[in-house]
């Protein structure tokens, strides 16, 4: 059952996702610490960079 | 896991991940062919063919209905059709395992789907989810050995073309708490757990398509059109309406929660459980205050999830504005009212909430130790200033599916967690033990020592009974009441000595069924 109080608003327009792809610049890189990212980037440098774009799956639940 | 200091909570607690499932060599897969091999690779822990589906019903609906259709029929019957061409049965297809952990292991929908056995403690459950992982690593490797490719598993929720699948989480609840309070109850609270409970995406989608550009910190947000409804496959629901206890319905009802994203951080799926436990206890007692209602729950359930500058504002019902950090602020404060907190996991979940909301509003990037969608933002973004890429590179996006493999030779998440990067609650002992053994805190245990020892006199298994055989006859052992305090211990005691399932039946007094 839904609450009057909880009834939704159709119009308003979603924005679309964060940094890149919404208004504004987005954060700014993390202010912390930063840890050697050397290994990690050695990492994610060997991923395809098309694997998601070939990545299909079936409607789940 | 220090086992002696569990306390277990007043409710039963479980999850349900369906994994995303592909092959490095080939992009063509029968992706049904490889759930079936995969899942069977599973052999050496648990037993077949055991599940009884004769039981469940999808249909019926926590408003008091049972639903004629299911919105999703129509796809069910289509995969069914296509289904139907293959060399298997309607058994061999879904290639179900009850485990000897307790969980069960089965394709659904196509995705092998590890549900964990029910738990009445948070740290049970965190390794019992971890025990999943693991399984399916281990099925991926072997499957892979055999079949000549490499089998890849995701645990994540979209494949960045509008096609998502779930983490389902269950919450056995009294069923006294009425529907329509737990309904006001949670939509606030679900829409704005994900600042916290959120899995992270590059990209957004709607069904059937997807986009390119900004980061969002859930991954499920796009796929949720509904505020109430019974539909898990489309048209999908904040609350779900699914009324299927699994235990006696007269007295409980197992709130099924379908808007979570897949965790691989623990630290996550803890506090995930352990706050939304902590509000379905709270609302036994009480209805939330309406101040905390939202002015349309819809739209800030997306707006949440893309915003840019992680400020997380929303409208109120009664008018006005607030974050989701505040309103989140003020389910703890609220909760702390009516939860008894000296519980040793409670308090640790409550501590744990207000920490991580304090975090949040001062500097999130701290959390990238232990949120996952913090983790793979910083990790994104690193990559993203070495490579000189703009935020709608599909580099990124394949780095966003990267982070989700289970493999942990090569998932960016095990690479962080292997780097100590990522904060941890269990042992590898622990997940070891939750591999072979079930929780001692639920009737889980009782499942998982049957499967374990008596295997070969079982007729069937449900959540909530197993059936077995023994003279010629059927015997059913009913755990519709087997709760800690409540049935649970005689029953532990008596599975633990039985020799045969003759001492099963003699002990607990069990009398035959017709046959």
């Amino acid at each position: 059952m839904l609450m009057p109080e909880q009834g939704q608003k159709n119009k308003q327009m979603i924005p679309t996702p964060g940094p890149g792809g919404g208004s504004g610049p987005g954060p700014q890189a993390p202010q912390v610490e930063k840890p050697n990212t050397e290994e990690i980037l050695k990492r994610m440098r060997k991923v395809d960079p098309d694997q998601a774009r070939r990545y299909r799956q079936r409607t789940g639940e | 896991m220090e086992k002696k200091r569990l306390v277990p909570w007043s409710v039963y607690f479980g999850l349900e991940t369906e994994f995303g499932i592909s092959v490095l060599e080939n992009a063509d897969i029968d992706v049904v062919e490889e759930s079936i091999h995969l899942v069977r690779s599973a052999s050496q822990l648990g037993s077949p063919n055991l599940w009884d589906y004769t039981k469940e019903d999808p249909h019926q609906d926590a408003r008091g209905f049972r639903a004629k259709e299911l919105r999703q029929d129509a796809d069910e019957a289509n995969f069914f059709s296509q289904d139907r061409q293959r060399p298997y049965s309607f058994e061999e297809i879904k290639s179900d395992f009850v485990l000897r952990n307790g969980a069960r292991l089965y394709n659904d929908h196509t995705h092998p789907e590890y549900s964990t056995a029910e738990c009445s403690t948070l740290i049970e459950l965190i390794a019992q989810d971890k025990a999943g992982e693991r399984i399916l690593e281990e099925c991926a490797k072997a499957s892979s050995k055999k079949r000549r490719h490499t089998v890849c598993m995701y645990k994540n929720n979209t494949d960045f073309a509008g096609h998502s699948y779930g983490c389902h989480e269950n919450y056995l609840i009294p069923r006294l708490i009425p529907w329509d309070r737990l309904v006001e109850g949670m939509l606030p609270f679900l829409i704005t757990r994900q600042i916290y409970a959120g899995a992270g995406k590059l990209g957004w989608e709607r069904e059937d398509h997807g986009m390119l550009g900004g980061y969002q910190i859930s991954q499920r947000a796009d796929f949720f059109t509904e505020l109430v409804g019974i539909d898990t496959m489309n048209r999908r629901p904040i609350i779900n309406t699914r009324d299927e206890p699994h235990a006696n319905p007269k007295l409980y009802r197992r709130f099924h929660v379908i808007l979570g994203d897949a965790n691989l951080s623990e630290f996550s799926t803890w506090l995930k459980v352990g706050t939304t436990a902590l509000v379905l206890e709270a609302l036994q007692y009480e209805r939330i205050p309406k101040r905390f209602f939202l002015a349309d729950p819809l739209y800030a359930h997306r707006s949440i999830s893309r915003d840019p500058k992680f400020r997380w504002e929303i409208e109120l019902a009664q008018g006005g504005r607030t974050t989701a950090i505040e309103l989140q602020n003020e389910y703890a404060d609220w909760v702390a009212r009516y939860v008894d907190l000296d519980h040793p996991e409670k308090e640790k979940v409550w501590k744990a909430w207000k920490e991580t909301l304090r975090t949040l509003s001062s500097n999130p990037y701290e959390l990238k130790d232990r949120l996952d969608w913090m983790a793979k933002f910083w990790l994104l973004q690193t990559f993203r200033e070495d490579q000189n890429l703009s935020w709608d590179d599909p580099w990124l996006q394949s780095l966003d599916l990267e982070y989700h493999l289970v493999d942990r030779s090569r998932g960016l998440f095990y690479a962080l967690e292997s780097a100590g990067d990522i904060i941890r609650l269990t042992t590898d002992e622990d997940i070891c033990q939750a591999i072979q053994q079930p929780p001692s805190s639920s009737r889980a245990f009782v499942r998982g020592k049957c499967i374990q020892r008596f295997s070969k006199d079982l007729i069937n298994v449900q959540w909530d009974y197993i059936a077995f055989r023994f003279n010629g006859q059927t015997y059913r052992l009913d755990l519709a009441s087997a709760f800690p305090g409540v049935d649970l211990e005689v029953y532990c005691e008596v599975i633990d000595n039985a020799k045969s399932v003759g001492d099963i039946v003699k002990n607990l007094n069990l009398k035959p069924m017709g046959n």
